[in-house]
């Protein structure tokens, strides 16, 4: 397993703008100049003209578009640098205002096999902190893998196991608000008290009764 | 002007009781989440003061995001109590302090009311009353509402209410206040105003002076960059960790070896197993006890013993007085003939319903204010989800069988409207009242015990498909089963008591006219012949079709009216020996499935809508005959 790739400048360059193209693409924001502008700003100067000449980047009608080539890198420096904000988050328990530096400085360093090793790790998460998507990789498709995931989903864990909460994973704002004022805060500890016919958990003096589906949304690091 | 004081507090955890107490006023009180769906509003008087309190629905926090939770902020901004008087659960004392956080943000006076303190002693919780006072710098106090240990206590500290002078370090802090400098001068809630608006909440951009808000906005979204979900996290994390700071300080857990009795009660009514074993125990308990007894035996002597012997003949002889003529005749048609308001309404509403309903409330306090019915949801929640409803959709089904009317009301309790109305359809094509069913299986055990096996297959089998269709073709979305279960308790009787008659009141408030209403109906239809009409038209499906006596017409018809009429009609016609065993169990089905009754119909169109409640009216006997002829067809062959 390859653990660190080092790479010239200018292929971290390359990376950080397919990745912040990538994002932007993903939010339908497809406007040449607007997105050249961001990256020449944000990564270097000359960064639209590299692209277009190393055909990671085609220019069509206004439009911007990636080469697969583009894409590909693009997609996985995203899934790297999201990983990596989770790992700071949820097992390094960072402050949320630094997790954006750093994984921006780490994101470069991970090799795919290392970032499949965190995301099983990590129990393949499906979002950021951010609440944004992580893209799979090839460890989310065949679960097989050597490494123990230490973040699970609470529907993975034993009865009467006590674990903490570490994230709940949702894009739907009203659940997220419900289990966090419920008492479903990241950080607590909770003991799962049966599985069937639902979800029973025990936070502090509280049972909440939980549906299968909602307990997937549910990590946890035992 | 009297000062204004609002009760804010999580869910269940005792508002009410503390409100009812106090101003000696009555809301509804229950043990479960989301008894209190409006605000509810009384006087109380300390010393030679005046206030005006406010009962809120109980709420997780302040944050946007759920509809139920923005009445609470709503009133806080609108009404801008002088003082809010925070409800605890001293158990959950951390669930408490976020959203004591949150209040603290609108730098209102506040006092904090710790309920509940028997349980918190029984699962061995401490709490330093006096370290949390200096460290959230608010009066605090301790009770147990439900005995009115320590009640008193709350009118001594309110007049003492202070501003919080909690210091929640946020790391987003110079953003909040950029804003909060800005609309400083202009509003007194800048700070909770300023976090709202940074979190992404859209429902509060109206609260910003109109002077402001190009301003403010601009800011905001310059700040947070779209980044609002982080940013309401932030803060969410911020108050966590300062509440997890607090609790170290003022709380002790000594661990108890043993459960208490009630908490393994509670928690054997979650047991896949025995859950199952005590719901059919309870649902026998509540037959014998509502359908049979007060359904068969005290409303067959109300209507005996009081209604036929006493005050019908003496109606009757009032309105004899009167003497003869075309417009008495009528007059007196009206009030007691067949159809008339002193003969079919009057005895309806009191002989016949009064005492189911008063048994059934009676019987309903007692599992709500046990805790049972949330256990109860959980048990059933994997069948109810077949159907695209959740275990919340429990509550209404359960009280369906007591009455189908009062079933309609309580589906406000889901979240969607595609739940609402599936549960409202289910409700008027499969579950009968308890006085219907009574009647229905006293008719079937004359036949045979298989006949009673084949119409509950009949009927639980129309449930499933009929759900089964609504679930694919409701549009909408079902939601994810998440609840709160409370701890077990022995109920109050005192308010049981109080809440039956509660009940009492808004049930002659609002269904006994309707029942007069309908009679009236009736009436007229009787006048202008159409009733026979309708059974002329009816005889060939009821015939032909169903195979059954032209007879059972009429028993139809009636059964609109009231379910358990129609039922009681073919009972009648069974006991005489007009009706075989396959046409007693085609009828038996056929009626139960049948349109809902006058009443929950007129529920129906309340709740959702005339043109709604026609089509499911349509579809259900459509479905009812139907279903009927197939039965007949089946049965036939074999």
């Amino acid at each position: 397993m390859t653990i660190n790739v080092h790479k010239s400048k200018e292929n971290i360059d390359i990376e950080e703008a397919l990745g912040v193209i990538w994002t932007s693409l993903q939010r339908n924001e497809d406007d040449f100049e607007k997105v050249s502008e961001t990256i020449e700003k944000g990564v270097s100067k000359n960064i639209t003209n590299i692209l277009l000449e190393k055909n990671f980047i085609i220019k069509e009608k206004n439009k911007i578009k990636l080469t697969d080539a583009g894409e590909d890198l693009g997609k996985q420096l995203t899934r790297r640098h999201r990983l990596t904000e989770r790992l700071l988050a949820d097992v390094l328990d960072f402050n949320r205002q630094d997790i954006e530096k750093i994984a921006c400085d780490l994101e470069h360093n991970l090799s795919t096999d290392l970032a499949d090793s965190i995301c099983t790790l990590l129990g393949h998460p499906k979002q950021c902190p951010h609440g944004n998507p992580i893209p799979e990789g090839n460890c989310c498709k065949n679960s097989s893998s050597k490494i123990e995931s230490i973040v699970v989903p609470l529907s993975k864990i034993d009865i009467a196991e006590e674990v903490t909460l570490s994230y709940i994973v949702t894009t739907n704002h009203d659940y997220m608000h419900k289990l966090l004022s419920i008492g479903l805060v990241p950080g607590t500890k909770l003991k799962l008290h049966q599985k069937f016919p639902t979800y029973i958990v025990k936070v502090n003096e509280t049972q909440i009764a939980l549906d299968g589906e909602v307990a997937n949304l549910i990590y946890v690091r035992k | 002007m009297s000062k204004s004081i609002a009760f804010v507090g999580n869910p269940n955890v005792g508002k009410s009781v503390i409100f009812n107490k106090l101003t000696g006023q009555y809301a509804v009180v229950s043990n479960y989440a989301g008894t209190t769906v409006d605000v509810t509003r009384g006087n109380i008087t300390i010393g030679s003061e005046q206030y005006q309190v406010v009962d809120t629905p109980g709420t997780y926090s302040l944050m946007p995001l759920s509809e139920d939770e923005q009445v609470t902020r709503d009133l806080i901004i609108k009404e801008k109590p002088n003082i809010i008087v925070q409800v605890c659960d001293m158990k959950n004392i951390e669930r408490s302090l976020h959203l004591f956080c949150e209040l603290a943000l609108f730098k209102i006076p506040m006092v904090l009311v710790l309920n509940m303190r028997d349980e918190a002693i029984q699962s061995g919780i401490r709490i330093n009353i006096k370290k949390l006072t200096e460290i959230l710098g608010v009066p605090i106090t301790c009770c147990t509402a439900t005995t009115g240990d320590g009640v008193s206590d709350i009118l001594k500290i309110i007049p003492q209410a202070t501003v919080s002078n909690l210091n929640i370090e946020y790391k987003n802090n110079k953003d909040i206040l950029t804003i909060e400098n800005v609309l400083k001068d202009k509003t007194s809630i800048a700070k909770a105003l300023s976090v709202y608006l940074l979190s992404g909440d859209k429902d509060i951009k109206q609260y910003v002076p109109q002077k402001l808000q190009e301003k403010v906005f601009r800011l905001v979204s310059d700040t947070v960059k779209n980044e609002y979900k982080m940013f309401a996290a932030q803060i969410f994390h911020d108050n966590n960790e300062t509440i997890l700071k607090i609790v170290s300080e003022v709380k002790k857990i000594k661990h108890r070896k043993h459960k208490s009795v009630m908490e393994k009660l509670g928690n054997i009514c979650l047991h896949p197993f025995w859950g199952t074993i005590i719901m059919l125990f309870i649902i026998f308990i509540m037959y014998e006890f509502i359908g049979v007894f007060v359904a068969g035996v005290v409303v067959d002597w109300i209507q005996t013993k009081v209604f036929e012997e006493l005050i019908n003949p003496f109606i009757a002889n009032c309105f004899d007085y009167l003497g003869t003529g075309p417009v008495v005749n009528f007059i007196k048609d009206l009030f007691v003939g067949q159809y008339g308001i002193f003969t079919m309404a009057i005895p309806y509403a009191f002989a016949i319903i009064f005492p189911i309903v008063i048994a059934f409330f009676s019987f309903f306090g007692i599992l709500e204010d046990s805790g049972y019915l949330p256990r109860l949801s959980v048990i059933l929640n994997r069948l109810f989800s077949l159907v695209g409803l959740n275990g919340k959709a429990v509550l209404p089904m359960v009280l369906g069988v007591g009455c189908g009317t009062m079933a309609v009301l309580s589906s406000r309790i889901l979240e969607t409207k595609k739940e609402r109305m599936i549960v409202v359809i289910l409700l008027s094509l499969s579950i009968p009242c308890s006085a219907q069913l009574g009647i229905i299986l006293a008719m079937l055990s004359s036949v045979s015990y298989k006949a009673t096996i084949v119409w509950l297959l009949c009927i639980l089998f129309s449930l499933f498909l009929v759900g089964k269709i609504l679930d694919f073709y409701v549009k909408g979305e079902s939601t994810n089963f998440i609840i709160e279960i409370p701890k077990m308790r022995i109920p109050s009787i005192i308010n049981i008591l109080s809440k039956v008659k509660m009940r009492l009141v808004w049930y002659m408030k609002e269904v006994v006219p309707l029942f007069i209403l309908a009679t009236v109906g009736l009436f007229f239809m009787d006048k202008i012949h159409l009733l026979t009409t309708l059974e002329r038209w009816f005889s060939p499906i009821v015939v032909k079709f169903l195979g059954l006596p032209v007879e059972t017409t009429s028993t139809f018809i009636m059964g609109f009216l009231r379910r358990d009429y129609g039922a009681s009609g073919i009972y009648t016609l069974a006991q005489d020996g007009l009706l075989s065993g396959t046409q007693i169990l085609v009828s038996a089905v056929v009626i139960t499935l049948f349109v809902p009754c006058l009443a929950q119909s007129l529920m129906v169109i309340k709740e959702h809508g005339i043109k709604i409640a026609s089509i499911v009216f349509v579809a259900i006997t459509t479905y009812a005959v139907l279903f009927g002829g197939l039965l007949r067809f089946l049965l036939s062959g074999f």
